[in-house]
């Protein structure tokens, strides 16, 4: 009887229990515009199967102005969800509008949609008419070297006409570093008409400086071309702005400022192990977030105390645009017990209050395992270093400078290979010992072959002779002529025979030229030389010139 | 009168050359980095600079923020003295903790920084110079090569031939400059809106080119290349303190 009761009873409470429905919705701006299309998404999902809602139009009541009407609804078959689509259009007057609540009706059951509330504001942006344009979005205060300032520019379109995209942006600023994160960076307004395109800027040096932006946004026009193309532009768009940049003031800078500038916040330390032993290093990882020119923080150096040796072991590497920066360090415990790691401070400079600030990263306690060494060196850095033996050097961090007095230095460091004596004298000094080798060289070579100097000169005279010859032939002095014909012929056949020209008869210089008439050279001869001893009458020599010169040439040539 | 002025005047400096001597380290000492590099700054100015002395004046430059102008007194101290402490922990530290990038030394230029660049060229003149005249001199007097002529040609042209890759490691180390403005571009072409491939931070050490259109182009310590304003970039070589590049230039 008790069993019947309990199976009637689970069939009673079965039959009994009512389907659960989840509604939440969604507006598309959450925020419109007067006039603003909007899109609203109800969702509802049951314990049973839904199905396709029937008249959900004819349930809602739209408040006055508002223009709302059913889209349809995304369904599935057997599906325990469903998605239901509105359009509508925000009234032309700002405030909160509320939608009262409906039915939703289905197959199985009916879901009550509560109260939508739509809120219409003109501080949006949104416009249903006008040109497309683009504003420049940049603080307007005074920059300070080295800081990174986030800038961009909001590219607003219409109804009439939507910025679809842009390219083409190019910065001409001097002193400035400009920097865009790629195509991924340009992002859509929430209206869906326009884009925002975000860009970094980085005063390099102090001083005002000219800021000239310019770009080129598409523009869609809404014109239909046709069914398939629709009408577009390029529009381009120009920004000049004077900015000021100062250097970070030196009044009131703390010592420990690592170069940063901007709005830091820590989040909390992380530390890979709290329950280490003595001499176990251990890695403590700080993280900074917030905005800034966080990649040009320079790690803090953190000195070694009696309790930890301490390093700046690596650092993460993140991308720009993470907006991150890590720093880990190396803790070694020196000595047993309940420790604490050492706060750690990073100084920022505020731009916008121009004032030094500092966050720090809180101690974390750890308790430390193990026994003390037998004696403990207080303060050393190097972790590595054997018990016992004083710190050689740290391990990482500057070392102490020590500037010796009174020792000169150098006004301007040059290397010897940029010194101007250096290398004209080596090379005077190359090119002095190369002429002298040539010109030994040259005076050794003629030294050992004497007869080109001998013939040489020999073709001198023989010219010489040769042109006194001729000379004579024109003034018809006949002896003139023969003598110096007959020098040419000596000069000219002396070299080939190695023997002094004075010294040579007719029949040398046959000897030199062979194929010579010994007549003419016979007779050119007693010309020459026969006046003391009665000879003829010189003239008919003359008339063999020809032949005499054809002789001289062919000594030339042989010389 | 003017003897016993001129006396007074000796005597009032050699009493005050000791305090000025430690002035900047104290100074450094109690974190007044601007205090001891204004006092470094007037010492290499009177004296010259010296390698602890640029040593000295880099690490107040980077406690003050100033990275560029710490890589280029750090990289000139090394000039002076290659294995010189306090630049080479500079140097490290802004490696390791400062995020500053610089090319890894080649084995040329390791083995140049053993002795530093002028030593290498003395030594490779010498061994030039010995040579050449071990190899002329016998032949110009007509005379065969002695034992002593020998023995010089030998050291001479050994000489010659451990210098030449010093000399070659000491160019490419002489080719290098420090970037000195904050995220300076390196860009595809010398051209003042040339696309930006990548960028650079303020004391990266980059090897440097040949020079165009008021560029320079330069290798990235990951071997990317580029080309860069020679305005914005420092040489290592050819000055003594770091320029101050905030200060308009002469016309």
């Amino acid at each position: 009887m008790r069993a019947c009761f309990a199976i009637l009873f689970c069939f009673v409470a079965t039959s009994l229990v009512r389907a659960e429905s989840h509604v939440t919705w969604e507006i598309t701006p959450p925020v419109c515009g007067p006039g603003q299309p909007f899109r609203l998404q109800v969702r509802i999902e049951s314990d049973d199967v839904l199905g396709p809602a029937n008249q959900v139009g004819k349930e809602i009541k739209p408040p006055r102005g508002m223009a709302l009407r059913f889209s349809g609804q995304v369904f599935r078959a057997n599906a325990t969800e469903a998605t239901l689509n509105f359009s509508g259009v925000a009234p032309e007057e700002e405030g909160n509008y509320v939608l009262p609540a409906f039915n939703a009706r289905f197959p199985s059951q009916m879901v009550l949609v509560p109260a939508i509330t739509l809120i219409v504001s003109s501080k949006t942006g949104y416009r249903k008419e006008g040109r497309a344009r683009a504003e420049l979005v940049l603080p307007d205060r005074t920059f300070f070297v080295g800081e990174k300032i986030a800038g961009g520019v909001v590219m607003r379109g219409s109804e009439q006409e939507t910025v679809t995209g842009t390219f083409g942006l190019e910065c001409e600023a001097e002193g400035f570093n400009f920097q865009t994160e790629g195509s991924s960076f340009t992002q859509p307004l929430q209206d869906g008409h326009g884009l925002t395109k975000t860009f970094e800027l980085t005063p390099i040096r102090a001083g005002q400086g000219e800021f000239n932006l310019s770009g080129i946004m598409l523009v869609n026009t809404g014109d239909r071309i046709s069914s398939l193309n629709i009408s577009g532009r390029d529009r381009p768009f120009n920004f000049r702005r004077k900015l000021t940049v100062e250097h970070v003031p030196e009044t009131g800078r703390p010592a420990d400022w690592g170069g940063s500038i901007g709005k830091l916040e820590i989040t909390p330390p992380d530390l890979s192990n709290r329950f280490p032993e003595v001499g176990e290093p251990i890695k403590l990882k700080l993280t900074l977030v917030g905005e800034g020119n966080l990649e040009r923080i320079i790690a803090p150096e953190i000195p070694g105390t009696d309790t930890w040796d301490i390093a700046l072991a690596s650092e993460l590497r993140q991308r720009r645009s993470e907006g991150r920066r890590t720093f880990i360090y190396t803790l070694v415990p020196r000595l047993p017990g309940d420790l604490k790691t050492p706060a750690v401070r990073f100084q920022t400079f505020n731009p916008d209050n121009k004032k030094f600030e500092a966050v720090e990263f809180v101690s974390v306690a750890v308790k430390v395992s193990g026994n003390a060494p037998a004696k403990v060196e207080l303060v050393t850095i190097d972790p590595s270093a054997k018990v016992g033996t004083p710190a050689a050097k740290m391990i990482t961090g500057l070392l102490t400078p020590t500037v010796a007095a009174g020792v000169k230095g150098v006004a301007k460091i040059e290397p010897l290979a940029a010194s101007q004596p250096f290398w004209l004298s080596n090379t005077g000094a190359l090119v002095v010992l190369l002429l002298a080798t040539a010109v030994i060289s040259v005076v050794g070579y003629f030294a050992a072959h004497p007869e080109f100097l001998i013939r040489r000169q020999a073709r001198g005279n023989l010219r010489r002779a040769r042109a006194a010859a001729q000379d004579a032939y024109r003034r018809q002095d006949y002896a003139a002529y023969a003598r110096a014909m007959t020098q040419g012929l000596r000069t000219g056949a002396a070299p080939l025979l190695k023997a002094e020209p004075l010294a040579l008869t007719q029949s040398d210089i046959l000897r030199a030229l062979p194929t010579a008439s010994p007549t003419l050279i016979e007779a050119i001869f007693l010309a020459a030389a026969g006046e003391k001893y009665g000879a003829k009458d010189p003239r008919q020599t003359i008339a063999e010139d020809a032949q005499l010169q054809a002789m001289l040439n062919t000594l030339e040539a042989q010389l | 009168m003017s003897r016993l002025l001129s006396l007074l005047t000796l005597w009032v400096l050699g009493a005050t050359a000791p305090l000025l001597a430690g002035v900047g380290e104290a100074a450094y000492e109690r974190g007044d980095f601007v205090g001891a590099l204004q006092t470094w700054r007037a010492q290499a100015e009177a004296d010259g600079v010296t390698a602890e002395l640029l040593s000295a004046i880099g690490n107040a430059e980077w406690k003050l923020g100033h990275k560029g102008r710490a890589m280029v007194c750090w990289e000139r101290a090394l000039l002076l003295s290659p294995r010189d402490p306090v630049a080479l922990a500079g140097i490290k530290h802004a490696l390791g903790a400062g995020g500053t990038d610089r090319p890894t030394q080649t084995w040329s230029e390791n083995y140049a920084a053993f002795l530093g660049a002028d030593l290498w060229l003395i030594l490779g003149a010498l061994g030039f110079w010995g040579t050449l005249l071990a190899v002329l001199v016998p032949k110009l007097r007509r005379q065969p090569m002695g034992d002593w002529t020998q023995r010089i040609l030998i050291t001479s042209a050994t000489l010659f031939a451990l210098s030449i890759p010093g000399l070659y490691g000491a160019y490419t180390l002489a080719s290098r400059a420090v970037v000195r403005r904050t995220d300076v571009p390196v860009k595809l072409t010398p051209t003042v809106l040339g696309e930006a491939l990548n960028g650079t931070a303020e004391g990266d050490v980059l090897r440097t080119g040949r020079k165009l259109n008021g560029h320079t182009y330069v290798t990235s310590a990951d071997g990317k290349g580029g080309w860069m304003k020679s305005t914005e970039l420092e040489p290592i070589w050819g000055g003594a303190l770091p320029v101050n590049l905030d200060q308009p230039r002469a016309p």
